[in-house]
């Protein structure tokens, strides 16, 4: 293994820090979080940035921790190997934070028409279907309130995001947010 | 009455309920792994103080740097129970304290505001 070339491809990739493989854990997910409040303070971002960036960081691993944990128990041959990754790309002064897992196609065929759904709407309407839904409950599940994507869609400046055919019962899931540091 | 303090983790904030100076605060950052348990017995406090308590004013100080979203679910159904509680004859006040730079904090605020308008809920800088 040439663990130079690694650090080089990650060095240009403006990769702050990335987890991949292994279960994301609560404490593991605190301890980036803290890595990346050293990483903004070290960089000067603005609060209003940065707690952007935070929230967004937790929601997606927290997700990503969550699903991993429940197919774990519901179905045996579930493969928890996941990617989350935080990085700065220079060029615009944006950061991105970006995740990557396998997902059943039934949670795809519940996930997707909800992306496609904030995607289309503008600024105010996520915040309103944010509100309306926080209030109503109405999507709430055991482990959260079903507002997540709406909760990082009210934190960046776009969402991205792919859906990538692995067999008729298994999907990779992409998801990325972009973020610009708009503190001069 | 017993008075409740949770110590402050790195992802869930100090908590002090304090029942002779009719305190209620929340100090810090919120995204538990399971929030609706971290919080279930802050919930039981809040509704048994206002079960039983005749203190006459009670002050919430929320100051919540950033927060994942089943926690802020969970503040919806706490000012929600708190709006109860005012309903009943309760004197309530409640600062939504936010650093003076951390725009999403204040909005988090306003979002709060706008959905309680008749809780006596305001923005304070820090």
């Amino acid at each position: 293994m040439d663990i130079t070339k690694l650090e080089d491809f990650l060095d240009d990739s403006g990769v702050v820090f990335l987890s991949y493989g292994g279960m994301l854990t609560q404490e593991l997910i605190s301890n980036m979080t803290e890595a990346l409040e050293k990483e903004t303070e070290k960089n000067n971002i603005g609060i209003s940035a940065s707690t952007n960036l935070f929230t967004i960081f937790v929601e997606l691993s927290q997700n990503m921790m969550n699903y991993s944990k429940c197919k774990n128990v519901c179905e045996e041959e579930f493969d928890p190997k996941g990617l989350v990754l935080v990085g700065y790309n220079k060029d615009d002064n944006s950061y991105y934070v970006l995740s990557r897992n396998i997902i059943n196609a039934v949670d795809k065929d519940k996930i997707l028409p909800k992306l496609e759904e904030i995607q289309s709407m503008g600024r105010d309407e996520v915040k309103k279907k944010y509100r309306e839904l926080r209030r109503s409950g109405l999507d709430k599940h055991n482990k959260g309130a079903g507002i997540g994507f709406l909760e990082i869609s009210k934190r960046c400046d776009n969402i991205d995001f792919t859906f990538k055919k692995i067999n008729e019962n298994k999907y990779q899931f992409m998801f990325q947010a972009n973020i610009f540091n708009k503190q001069k | 009455m017993e008075n409740l303090t949770i110590e402050e983790t790195k992802y869930t904030p100090s908590i002090n309920l304090n029942v002779e100076n009719g305190l209620i605060e929340l100090v810090g950052k919120s995204y538990p792994e399971n929030t609706f348990e971290f919080y279930q017995p802050m919930i039981e406090w809040v509704e048994n103080y206002f079960d039983g308590n005749d203190q006459p004013k009670t002050i919430i100080n929320f100051e919540i740097i950033y927060f994942n979203s089943s926690s802020s679910k969970l503040f919806f159904d706490f000012f929600d129970l708190i709006e109860e509680s005012q309903n009943k004859g309760k004197s309530i006040k409640i600062n939504w304290i936010y650093d003076e730079d951390n725009e999403s904090a204040m909005e988090a605020g306003e979002d709060f505001i706008e959905d309680f308008e008749k809780l006596d809920l305001s923005l304070v800088k820090k």
